[in-house]
């Protein structure tokens, strides 16, 4: 009984000291949050064209093209009369580009065409509009672009290197005269730069690619698989020779065996298979050609083709270029 | 095999037969360039139908064996397609000889659900014609 009232009275102290405690510590509390610098109601923050042109590259090189090109188009919005409206227009072109959206690149890199006149953005801009356009494999305007550059350029580096373009593009279509006539336009000056002589030794070298007579693999295709045989389908000719075989066969006897109906209905399958056979050996014969081509101008592009960095104000090449033996 | 092979032929044979009972409104329809793909799309593929359901059906209980990518049945319905019946089964006809034979070792690889096909579109072998 004495010692349950000992307890009791110092649990009633305990309880006591806490709730002293508690009241103690409640000015302190209060002075040291008063002691707090209240905050800001109204924080701002002033973004000037350095910051944001900045923000805009980091961006960039960064790699995150979708906003650099916000951020980019804002430095555009908010400094309108700053130096750098130009490099920003060409830095969005150029996030459009690396980013994938080749159509709305070249409308970008138009836009700065339009606005500035032959200067080094101007022009590094054609070449991106060109580069594009072969992204988006309608060559017909990268080569009607590249000229208008032509037209337009005072500099002759420039030109040059149009033209170098230019050549490219025909050798990629396999119009290999054309090619030699553009890169008969450089100046004599730049032809060591852009390796002319031994490119044209290399593209002499295109008379000896392998090709098929699209024309003769049809003649040929008149007895069935011979044409799949001429361009080298060897398993597709013994194929077809037996197809069509069979079915003239079967129709024969068909015939022969007085059932016209059904003599009737395998004519009619074998005149598809028939004209099949010839459809695709001539089909085959261009394959052929085509494969041999880009064979050919792979390796022509890996001995002899320089790429470009189009970079205007470091005179234009950026030379780098391997040869495979 | 022989099924699979027995039921394009007859599907072809079908096509054939409707494309000449349809030969005015194609004729029509040619004019535009992409006419007949258009058309086959907007007026439900009867053309194709067959096709449709050799795939969809046949194909799904006999097993997806072709080498190929697209399939040969899905090959000749892009071709139909594109060039109308007549030029459509002559392609048909072609695919047909070449699938899984030369074609495997000059067509490009692609993979498909785990599986490697040869990459034979109709763009492939119509390139020449445009």
């Amino acid at each position: 009984m004495i010692i349950m009232r000992i307890r009791h009275i110092c649990s009633g102290s305990r309880f006591i000291a806490l709730v002293a405690l508690f009241f103690l510590f409640i000015p302190f509390s209060k002075s040291f949050a008063g002691t707090k610098t209240p905050p800001d109601q109204n924080p701002s923050v002033i973004i000037t064209p350095d910051k944001q042109f900045n923000y805009a590259e980091s961006l960039f090189s960064n790699n995150d093209y979708s906003t650099a090109v916000m951020e980019f188009k804002r430095f555009i919005y908010f400094f309108p009369e700053d130096q750098r409206v130009e490099r920003a227009m060409y830095q969005t072109g150029m996030s459009y580009y690396l980013g994938g959206d080749f159509k709305t690149a070249v409308d970008s890199f138009q836009k700065l065409i339009d606005e500035y006149v032959d200067t080094d953005d101007a022009i590094k801009s054609y070449f991106k509009i060109s580069d594009a356009y072969m992204k988006l494999n309608a060559l017909d305007p990268a080569i009607i672009n590249l000229n208008n550059l032509i037209v337009v350029a005072h500099n002759e580096d420039v030109r040059d290197e149009a033209y170098y373009r230019l050549g490219w593009i025909y050798l990629e279509t396999a119009s290999w005269e054309e090619g030699r006539r553009y890169f008969s336009k450089i100046s004599v000056k730049n032809k060591d730069k852009y390796r002319l002589e031994t490119l044209s030794a290399e593209l002499e070298k295109e008379k000896l690619i392998p090709k098929k007579n699209p024309k003769l693999a049809g003649f040929l295709s008149v007895i069935p698989g011979a044409g799949y045989f001429y361009c080298e389908r060897y398993q597709d000719a013994l194929i077809a020779f037996l197809i069509n075989g069979a079915l003239i066969y079967a129709a024969y006897e068909s015939f022969d065996g007085g059932n016209p109906a059904l003599g009737g209905l395998l004519t009619f399958v074998e005149v598809g298979f028939y004209a099949g056979n010839i459809y695709g050996a001539v089909t085959g014969a261009h394959k052929y050609n085509r494969k041999k081509t880009g064979l050919f101008l792979e390796r022509l592009k890996d001995n002899v083709k320089i790429n470009l960095s189009a970079d205007v104000k470091n005179k234009g090449v950026c030379l780098s270029f391997q040869f495979g033996f | 095999m022989k099924i699979r092979f027995g039921f394009i032929i007859g599907c072809a044979i079908l096509n054939v037969c409707w494309s000449s009972a349809c030969a005015r409104q194609e004729m029509n329809l040619t004019d535009h360039p992409k006419g007949l793909h258009v058309a086959a799309e907007k007026q439900g593929s009867p053309l194709l139908y067959p096709f449709k359901f050799y795939r969809d059906y046949i194909s799904n209980v006999d097993g997806d064996r072709c080498p190929m990518y697209p399939t040969c049945s899905q090959y000749c319905m892009d071709a139909i397609k594109k060039h109308g019946s007549l030029t459509g089964w002559i392609m048909c006809s072609d695919r047909l000889m070449r699938c899984g034979r030369d074609e495997t070792k000059l067509s490009a690889p692609v993979w498909i659900n785990g599986e490697q096909r040869n990459y034979d579109p109709v763009s492939n072998n119509d390139f020449w014609r445009q």
